[in-house]
């Protein structure tokens, strides 16, 4: 660990949240529930209390680095190999050895959203369209679509066994929060981890959404509030962030000299209006604004970057310039303690991974755009030890069909899917749950999305069922299973 | 220390919190959490405390079927005395012996279908719980002597009949301004409390204004009131806000809020949810507002105006409510957004929560949710035509209308669609603890025009007014189109002037007379098209002609071969003006494909030349046959049309039906029992939303679950009181309006000096002792700016402004376009109600609004013209820089500085002067001054409702 990191370590518990914060201090995003609360005098709540900001139990992680693959990713041509569906392509499945797949019980899970999207069952078997070989000690099986994932391929834990139930582009949000669309809006994992844990800095938002974000559900706090949907950021530190820059060529200094007046006309209203929580807070939230209007542009100059650094992530490639920004951002948030930071690739439509057609194609240019800067931010932060203390997940909503639609592109997949996790105490080098031969279902070790999130609140020290709000009842599934196999 | 019930756990929780603080300070963040993960269970040492360990474990786990609201199998678990006594499998627990003890092997089974509680029902118990139940009944299961049994689920506060409660005499001389300050300075009497005094005049004003109309007042408007010297100064500034149309736009969106308001939204341009024209339903909430339609008339005609007023499509608007749930996929979907929120918005009830299985805390059994949904079965959306649509393809109010008596509602296992229990439907109907009055459904007959919409009489002169207003386009385009033309042919002129000097005249020919060709051909088209849009004017009219004619023919004579004259020529001349438009499309077509082949290159001939042929046969074909026009012409459109739906494939719309002649008269039965006076529900619910709205924290802190998972009122007296008060006033919103304004619970300060000994006993004043500040909502915030820089537009209606035409509009924000998709960025900082649901707004402070108001595009323009029309309105005699310091806070903030507030103001002023950006502006003084504007825009106190 470096310097800068151990001042940051420390500086964890000072910073208590919400339930007190009129009485210490402010959390960076306020205090809605901390207001809502104070006035409804907590009659009927019994025991509950806001979260503290402390972890429940000693974390093995500190940040999330949630890298998320819009559109759906064919599990056979990235990290699950199927060379059955090779062997027997052109054949319908019916008439292989596995027919049973399409047993309809076996099918019972999805939920259709729209009736007759994408439920007709693809049957004739699509030929892989990229090879696989084995990689590093641990010879973990990878499609040569990921050369530079591959190579770190001894630092992830791959679960080729996920399932969830939404065959449309719901399943994005059902990724970020456990619940089909058809069941309303809730909280995602971004969301929870805000409302549990304290903030790492109190110059930079703790919760940052990158990238083109499609799915159907935009405010990660729902029912947790406002205050804990994630801040959406731009890379570009001309203009990163919405409302951003004073308009009209106001100039910084001018600026400070206004937020010190709203200060000093607060101070002086404080004798006719003495003990005002909402003041304070709003006195603490200009500061915040001036520091993040600063500090954030400031993350995002890469200029102290040294020009190896910058190439790794291909920000000299057209190909994967955009994505490589985004990481090489995301790497220099963590670095700077930003507690959740999402990274959404491919926007447009469903998701650019929709490969009902071209499939091919498509994913050669997608996995061009992303494979390098995730080679590069995984060494990146194993070089500097920060992997340790960070998840980086890759995941996207749904696998695709192992048979073909028209002749070149896969369907929706929710039967099995595959998503992988490095760093933050996550075992190194492992695959973790399988797949029948085809791909088609996973048969071994499932896990259903939220399974993923209990994962990673367990590794941050979070009990999600002790975040939990009164009157929003979470089922078992909600909550999910920490997959204890790929824990280090 | 403390005195009230509910706070000492608060007030212990900080104290607690500080310490902690301080422990963790010294500590390194890895040493610090509640408790590891693999905590063990209790040992045997630690005693059990029954009421704090087990009881809750029983509540939360068990009781909601061994307890107050299901005995099953005989069994009750709400006392240790009930779990002695046991049920049907004798003793739930055997004092002392853990292992002999039912609840201990039903809660640790392996066996599923003993385990309790049953699967799909509940989480087993976790293993720590078993330990804990185990080791309370080893110790003796010991439980207090005089232990109450769970209330009777029935008896909860809410669904008990509402009676007018009378009004307390309140010994004291409190603030007594009108009965609520009675119910109010009676809980004071029992804490202790004492009232903070009035506000000052001018935070009453300015008050009123932001609650009532949603905009602070003008310089005028404020001096108005303040100089008002009669006693009832307050009350008429009451009434003359209630009056003012700008009260409607302002609580509009308060109900909007409540009932859901949503524009069209879905993917691309394929409509998934609500409808693009659902703002009239938007409108009719404004207009209702504005002539005080009472609550219950709103609500029946929110649910089911087209069977009530099937022949007033004004009131048919209401139903836009249902019509927003419309949902294009999924028929699942939007029956159970419907079913939640007419029960959470009207009633207060999570009739959603036994969707899956009986309700686990209210007697509502799972057929319940799917009675209350065969209400709404049989209903579905079209778009009705309204005398005003001029422009045919983006008219129409979307309203409900019951598209099948027949459909068949079927209560799905676990609440899975793919799952119905087919061979027993369900009828619509209520729960049994609430049949306090039949709710009798009876199909009824439509009007003849409600399910033949085309029979409306001003349907046609809506075609006719269409037809000319797409005429008076065409012709401008035509206009437009000839000018450019005309401005070419000059241009085109001049330069062969110029090039008839130049010596290659004999070259250039050719391509000249290829040039006016083409600006000939391009004339002949603009005719062309000019013609096309006069011939479909004369068809409809021609049409509307033939359709009047022939309306007005007797039935018998309507089954003659032949019409009689004049019908018979009208249809004819009818149908040779539709042929006519087909005639003039197909020249169109032919010399289109003339012009094609002349350009094309030789060997791309033989294609253009083969369909010109055919083209050509299609002409010549139009024309005989408009020659030979017969009795038969097309109809004009039946003026409305069904919203089309894809719940059996994804592929291809669902099959439309036409509009059945009954409706069930479901939606009607249901209205009635939701707005009958004896509801217990209703009138609660409605009082606690317009207490919550102006007095900034609701008397139910749960507004939208009144039910017994939800927080009893705080005041259940007032509550009763507000809503006997709405109930007997004929459901009069503007009289429960003035009766909670016009309160002295209102009227107080929202200041705490002075009052410690309150805040010491009701912190989070609960009982009212002050007022509670609230955080305005966005579009108060954003209407507020507008209205000081002077630029608001007040015009009320119509279309929502898209998300392109927001910056540049000075409409109220009510007006602005908000779905699920598409919400304005402004807005969205505050707070904006989400269109899923919002039954109250959060509240948050976050660095992101400030930097909206400090950087955004519209409080930068805001300050500039603020900043100006400051500087007008001050007589430049007295044009001192303190002159527009108190002049800003006059207009702003409704407020005079105190001298150290003007100090503060003329301290920035310096040192903005002193700033290099500021002395090399043009004009520095108004820089300066624009920035302190801008300053006053960023206070606390503009974004608060003090």
């Amino acid at each position: 660990m470096n310097e800068k990191r151990h001042a940051m370590a420390r500086r964890v518990p000072a910073v208590p949240r919400r339930a007190f914060l009129a009485d210490v201090g402010w959390g960076f995003t306020g205090l809605v529930m901390g207001a809502m609360l104070q006035r409804e005098g907590r009659a009927n709540v019994g025991a509950w209390a806001p979260p503290t900001g402390q972890p429940h139990f000693a974390p093995k992680a500190k940040s999330v680095i949630w890298l998320f693959m819009n559109g759906g990713v064919s599990q056979m041509e990235s990290f699950d190999p199927k060379p059955m569906i090779t062997k027997y392509a052109g054949k319908s499945i019916s008439e292989t050895p596995f027919a049973d797949v399409q047993n309809p019980k076996k099918l019972a899970d999805v939920r259709e959203f729209a009736k007759g999207q994408n439920t007709t069952q693809r049957n004739t078997l699509y030929p892989l369209q990229i090879g696989f070989r084995k990689h590093g000690e641990s010879g973990i099986e990878v499609s040569d679509w990921f050369p530079h994932i591959a190579r770190n391929i001894d630092k992830i834990s791959i679960v080729r066994s996920m399932w969830t139930t939404d065959n449309d582009h719901g399943a994005q949000t059902q990724f970020h929060t456990g619940r089909h669309m058809l069941d309303g809006q809730f909280p995602t994992l971004g969301g929870w981890v805000h409302y549990g844990l304290g903030n790492l800095n109190d110059n930079l938002p703790q919760f940052i959404s990158i990238g083109a974000r499609e799915y159907w559900n935009r405010r990660d706090g729902s029912y947790l509030g406002p205050a804990h949907d994630a801040v959406p950021l731009r890379i570009d530190p001309e203009n990163p962030l919405d409302f951003g820059r004073p308009e009209g060529g106001v100039a910084i200094a001018e600026q400070q000299v206004s937020y010190d007046l709203v200060k000093r006309l607060s101070g002086l209203r404080g004798v006719e209006y003495p003990s005002d929580p909402a003041m304070a807070a709003r006195i603490a939230s200009y500061e915040l604004a001036f520091k993040m209007q600063h500090s954030i542009p400031r993350v995002l100059d890469f200029s102290d970057e040294t020009a190896e650094t910058k190439a790794k992530y291909g920000l000299d490639l057209p190909h994967c310039k955009e994505f490589g920004t985004q990481l090489l951002a995301a790497r220099r948030f963590v670095e700077r303690g930003v507690r959740f930071i999402q990274v959404q690739h491919g926007g447009g439509g469903a998701g650019q991974w929709d490969a009902h057609g071209g499939l091919k194609g498509n994913h050669e240019k997608n996995s061009l755009a992303v494979d390098q800067p995730i080679g590069a931010l995984l060494e990146d932060l194993d070089r500097s030890g920060l992997l340790d203390e960070t998840i980086v997940l890759f995941a996207t909503e749904f696998g695709r069909t192992p048979g073909a639609q028209g002749s070149d592109g896969r369907d929706h997949h929710p039967f099995a899917f595959s998503v992988w996790m490095a760093g933050g105490g996550i075992k190194r080098g492992v695959v973790h749950g399988a797949t029948d031969e085809l791909g088609f279902h996973a048969v071994e070790n499932r896990h259903y999305v939220t399974d993923i999130h209990a994962t990673i609140l367990q590794q941050l020290g979070l009990d999600s069922r002790k975040i939990e709000v009164p009157g929003r009842k979470r089922l078992a599934i909600d909550h999910g299973v920490p997959i204890t196999e790929i824990i280090a | 220390m403390i005195a009230l019930s509910d706070s000492p756990n608060n007030t212990r929780f900080r104290l607690l919190a500080r310490i902690v603080v301080a422990v963790f300070v010294v500590l390194s963040h890895r040493q610090i959490y509640a408790d590891a993960p693999s905590s063990t269970g209790p040992t045997t040492h630690q005693p059990v405390n029954y009421l704090q360990q087990i009881k809750p474990l029983l509540a939360s786990r068990c009781y909601a079927c061994h307890g107050s609201l299901k005995e099953k199998s005989g069994l009750r678990l709400d006392t240790a005395k009930s779990m002695k006594q046991g049920g049907e499998s004798g003793p739930a627990i055997v004092p002392g012996d853990a292992d002999a003890s039912e609840v201990i092997r039903r809660t640790t089974t392996d066996d599923i279908s003993e385990r309790m509680p049953p699967e799909g029902e509940g989480e087993p118990l976790t293993v720590q719980e078993v330990e804990l139940l185990r080791l309370w009944i080893a110790n003796g299961a010991s439980a207090p002597d005089d232990e109450k049994p769970e209330p009777d689920a029935r008896q909860h506060w809410s669904f008990r009949p509402r009676v007018r409660p009378s009004v307390p005499q309140v010994s004291r001389d409190a603030q007594l301004r009108n009965p609520i300050d009675s119910f109010i300075a009676d809980q004071f009497d029992r804490y202790g409390l004492v009232a903070q005094p009035e506000a000052s005049r001018s935070v009453l004003i300015r008050r009123l204004y932001l609650d009532l109309v949603g905009v602070p007042p003008t310089t005028d408007e404020f001096d108005r009131c303040f100089s008002d010297v009669s006693a009832q100064w307050y009350e008429a500034l009451v009434d003359r806000l209630l009056i003012d149309p700008r009260h409607a736009d302002r609580w509009a969106r308060h109900w909007m809020d409540i009932w859901r308001y949503a524009d069209g939204s879905g993917l691309g341009t394929e409509l998934r949810t609500s409808h693009d024209n659902v703002w009239h339903w938007r409108d009719w909430i404004v207009e209702s507002l504005k002539s005080d339609v009472p609550y219950d008339e709103m609500v029946r005609q929110m649910l089911a105006a087209d069977e009530i007023y099937p022949d007033d499509l004004q009131k048919v608007r209401a139903t836009g409510f249902l019509a927003r749930n419309y949902s294009r996929f999924s028929r699942t979907q939007w029956m159970e957004e419907t079913v939640e929120h007419v029960g959470k918005g009207f009633l207060g009830m999570t009739f959603n929560c036994a969707r899956c299985h009986d309700h686990k805390y209210d007697p509502i059994e799972q057929v319940d949710y799917y009675k209350m949904r065969a209400f709404f079965e049989p209903y579905l959306v079209r778009v009705d035509l309204l005398p005003s649509d001029v422009d045919l393809s983006r008219g129409g109010v979307p309203r409900v209308y019951d598209a099948s008596l027949t459909v068949p509602t079927y209560l799905l296992v676990r609440g899975q669609e793919n799952n119905p229990l087919r061979e027993n439907p369900v009828q619509p109907g209520v729960p049994r603890i609430f049949e306090f009055m039949t709710c009798a459904v009876e199909p009824l007959q439509l009007p003849t025009e409600a399910y033949q919409p085309e029979r409306r009489p001003w349907l046609l002169d809506v075609h006719l007014q269409s037809a000319k207003a797409k005429l008076a386009t065409a012709e401008s385009a035509a206009r437009q189109a000839q000018q450019e033309l005309a401005e070419k042919k000059v241009k085109q002129k001049a330069e062969e002037n110029i090039e008839k000097k130049a010596e290659k005249r004999a070259e250039k020919e050719s391509t000249d007379e290829n040039k006016s060709n083409d600006l000939d051909v391009e004339e002949a088209f603009i005719g062309l098209r000019l013609a096309i849009a006069q011939a479909e004017f004369v068809s409809v009219e021609r049409r509307v002609a033939a359709t009047i004619a022939r309306k007005a023919l007797s039935s018998g004579e309507l089954t003659e071969g032949i019409l009689p004259e004049p019908a018979h020529s009208q249809a004819l001349a009818a149908c040779q003006a539709e042929r006519q438009v087909t005639v003039l499309q197909a020249q169109y077509a032919v010399e289109e494909a003339e012009q094609k082949l002349k350009s094309a290159e030789p060997d791309k001939k033989k294609p253009i030349e083969e369909s010109l042929a055919t083209l050509r046969e299609s002409l010549a074909k139009a024309i005989l046959e408009r020659d030979q026009p017969t009795e038969q012409f097309s109809g004009l459109g039946g003026g409305a049309t069904r919203v089309e739906t894809r719940f059996i494939n994804n592929q291809g719309p669902d099959p439309v039906e036409e509009f059945p002649t009954q409706s069930s008269g479901r939606r009607t039965a249901l209205a009635r029992w939701i707005t009958d006076p004896t509801n217990p529900l209703t009138a609660r619910v409605a009082a606690n939303h317009f207490w919550a709205r102006h007095m900034g924290a609701p008397l139910v802190a749960t507004t939208f679950e009144f039910g017994r998972k939800g927080t009893p009122p705080s005041h259940p007296e007032l509550l009763d009181w507000l809503a006997s008060e709405l109930v007997e006033s004929g459901w009069s919103m503007k009289h429960l309006h003035r009766m909670i304004v016009t309160s002295a619970a209102y009227r107080r300060t929202t200041s705490v000096a002075g009052a410690q000994a309150n805040l010491q006993k009701d912190p989070d004043n609960r009982y009212w002792w002050r007022r509670t500040p609230i955080r305005l909502e966005s579009q108060v915030i954003r209407d507020s700016i507008l209205a000081i820089s002077g630029e608001i537009d007040f015009t009320q209606g119509g279309q929502p402004i898209a998300s392109e035409n927001q910056a540049a509009s000075t409409r109220r924000s009510v007006y602005f376009v908000h779905s699920g998709n598409d919400r304005n960025l402004f807005l969205s900082m505050f707070d904006d109600a989400s269109a899923i649901e919002c039954y109250r707004r959060d509240e948050s402070i976050v660095p992101q609004q400030a930097l909206a108001l400090s950087n955004s595009r519209l409080v930068y323009d805001a300050s500039l013209r603020i900043a100006e029309r400051l500087t007008a309105s001050i007589p430049p005699a007295e044009h001192t820089e303190t002159d527009f310091i108190r002049a800003a806070f006059r207009l702003v903030l409704n407020t005079e500085p105190s001298r150290e507030e003007l100090l503060a103001c003329s301290d920035a002023m310096a040192t903005w002067h002193s700033l290099p950006d500021v002395a090399q502006d043009a004009r520095p003084d108004f820089r300066c001054r624009c920035n302190l504007v801008r300053t006053l825009l960023n206070d606390n106190d503009f974004v608060t409702l003090r």
